[in-house]
């Protein structure tokens, strides 16, 4: 057991301190959210007066979970760009030559995942303060929002792991980045979900970021009527674990395909 | 042992035995089955049929018991650029359970090992193709394999960084390692190898040590170079005890050839019997077969040519 967790721990260092070495697939993660968050915080903020629009302090504030989710969900997507890159170099067969368990090479690399999507999610809430985002749920909510963001960027790492793993082929991870913003527009990233249109409303029902985004946005707001917490948290693990699982499983059949 | 990739049988009704603390050289052309082999018996790639053991344990049912007994330095060492030499070798580490600072401790002893004490904190990415072959062969050795594969491990290498890898090479398997290599470079099989096979189009056609392979194709030939013109003939009935004669060439009048499986020891009985019958001689060469006419024999076309 404590060898596997040297193995996930080595790898997931790796695949974390590879991805700040790689400037091309890091710097969309960090700056794709705050300048869709520039936009949407200058062009839409009339919406706040919009009735159905919750009593919130400020635009900003309202619309950080959907960048948090933006940034998990990039996040997770280079995951499966960076795990996608190694099977087409050929550097997955090293790891695959050594002793360790199929799980823990997909852990591994989520753990990478889990320390990009802390430090994305504390890098936006930092960043928006000066713009006038402000937290009243207090500390604990801030950490629990980090948290939950980074669950879901493993989530959607395992995703994106698993369709890495089926096709091995880079280009095809790059050509689905487009998704992410379809997930992100079905989600109520930056409108309530009154204020959606009933096509949308019905599609946000299903989408699990939906209820992240929410979880996140009543905890930093302190107003539990604007998210459910546990319905946030049973969205991210629940979404984690099942990817995981699906990573996992997408593994094992490619090694017995091969 | 059978593997089909792609619809393409890639090695097939392979059978062979690599001894315990030897070098097996495996030999073919691009294409013929070596990498896929490798890919079988290192646990990367099932057999559609057959079976086959590494260090005592099956590679399909007690795949990681053989990952734990091999080092693999695969063909064009895929290694991420973007990770130091150190960082990789303690990776390496960490997938075959070295604690932390036993781990740290093999990287040194590695990268001193491999010549790359000064480069082992830069970016691989700055690596010259040697240093990552090196490298390679550096994280194959973290966990003190007891076979060691190698798949064309001086490809697109130059000469220095090739002798360099051989001797290492052969210092390892000094110290006990079996290693199993394989190649496309004939003078790579006759430079390191106990054994060598031979592989075309995924099937074995000839295996033994290179002097049992070559002394199979033909037996060395002894160019013997006259002073004096016009002795040819004399000299022919002179050697003509010692060996079969070729036919003497056309606008070679001072050269007389002789095959002969005694080789280099045939030298001096021919120099005497030239000398006996008062034959000057000005020089005398032995040339043995090469691998290269090996496979032409066992094949039907040369190494280069062979190419599927």
């Amino acid at each position: 057991m404590r060898r596997e967790a040297r193995v996930i721990l080595a790898l997931g260092r790796r695949a974390l301190s590879v991805q700040f070495r790689r400037a091309q697939l890091l710097m969309p993660t960090f700056v794709l959210p705050l300048m869709l968050l520039a936009v949407i915080a200058s062009g839409t903020s009339a919406a706040q007066g919009l009735r159905d629009f919750p009593d919130i302090e400020s635009y900003v504030a309202f619309v950080i979970p959907g960048t948090i989710v933006q940034g998990a969900l990039l996040a997770g997507l280079t995951t499966g760009t960076a795990l996608a890159g190694d099977i087409e170099f050929g550097f997955f067969d090293r790891l695959l030559a050594a002793p360790v368990r199929r799980a823990s090479l997909v852990i591994g690399r989520l753990c990478g995942t889990l320390g990009l999507g802390l430090l994305q999610a504390a890098f936006f809430l930092l960043v928006a303060m000066p713009f006038g985002a402000s937290y009243p749920g207090g500390v604990s909510a801030v950490v629990l929002s980090v948290l939950l963001a980074a669950v879901t960027a493993v989530g959607i790492g395992a995703i994106a792991s698993a369709i890495a793993i089926r096709t091995g082929s880079l280009s095809l991870m790059q050509s689905i980045f487009p998704f992410v913003f379809v997930l992100l527009f079905t989600a109520p990233a930056f409108l309530p979900r009154p204020l959606l249109t009933p096509a949308l409303r019905d599609l946000a029902a299903y989408n699990p970021l939906t209820y992240v985004v929410e979880a996140i946005r009543g905890l930093l707001s302190g107003d539990p009527g604007l998210g459910d917490l546990w319905s946030g948290v049973g969205a991210a693990v629940g979404l984690a674990l099942a990817m995981t699982a699906l990573a996992t499983m997408a593994l094992e059949a490619r090694l017995r395909a091969t | 042992m059978r593997a089909y990739k792609g619809g393409v049988r890639a090695v097939d009704g392979l059978d062979l035995e690599v001894r315990d603390g030897e070098i097996y050289g495996f030999l073919g052309p691009n294409g013929a089955g070596k990498t896929t082999l490798v890919r079988i018996l290192t646990t990367l790639l099932r057999p559609t049929s057959g079976s086959a053991r590494v260090a005592g344990h099956d590679v399909v049912k007690s795949a990681d018991a053989v990952r734990r007994s091999i080092g693999v330095a695969l063909q064009e060492a895929a290694i991420d650029p973007l990770m130091t030499g150190r960082e990789l070798l303690r990776m390496q580490s960490a997938l075959h359970g070295l604690k932390l600072a036993e781990a740290r401790e093999r990287a040194t002893d590695l990268l001193r090992r491999v010549g790359l004490t000064d480069a082992g904190d830069r970016r691989v990415g700055g690596y010259s193709g040697g240093m990552r072959r090196r490298l390679d062969l550096a994280l194959a050795l973290v966990h003190r394999p007891v076979v060691l594969f190698l798949d064309e491990p001086t490809t697109g290498l130059d000469p220095t960084s090739r002798s360099a890898l051989w001797r290492e090479v052969r210092a390892l398997n000094d110290e006990g390692t079996t290693v199993f290599l394989t190649t496309q470079y004939l003078e790579e099989a006759e430079q390191l190898a106990d054994r060598v096979g031979i592989i075309a189009r995924g099937k074995l056609v000839a295996e033994g040590t290179p002097e049992t392979l070559k002394s199979r194709v033909s037996d060395p030939m002894l160019h013997v170079e006259l002073s004096e013109m016009g002795d040819a003939d004399r000299a022919r009935d002179a050697l003509s005890g010692l060996g079969e004669l070729e036919p003497q060439k056309e606008g070679a009048p001072t050269r007389v050839a002789l095959r002969t499986r005694a080789g280099k020891a045939a030298i001096a009985p021919a120099v005497r019997a030239l000398d006996e019958h008062s034959i000057a001689v000005e020089s005398v060469e032995v040339e043995s077969p090469t691998l290269d006419d090996v496979f032409l024999a066992v094949t039907g076309s040369d190494l280069e040519g062979a190419g599927i």
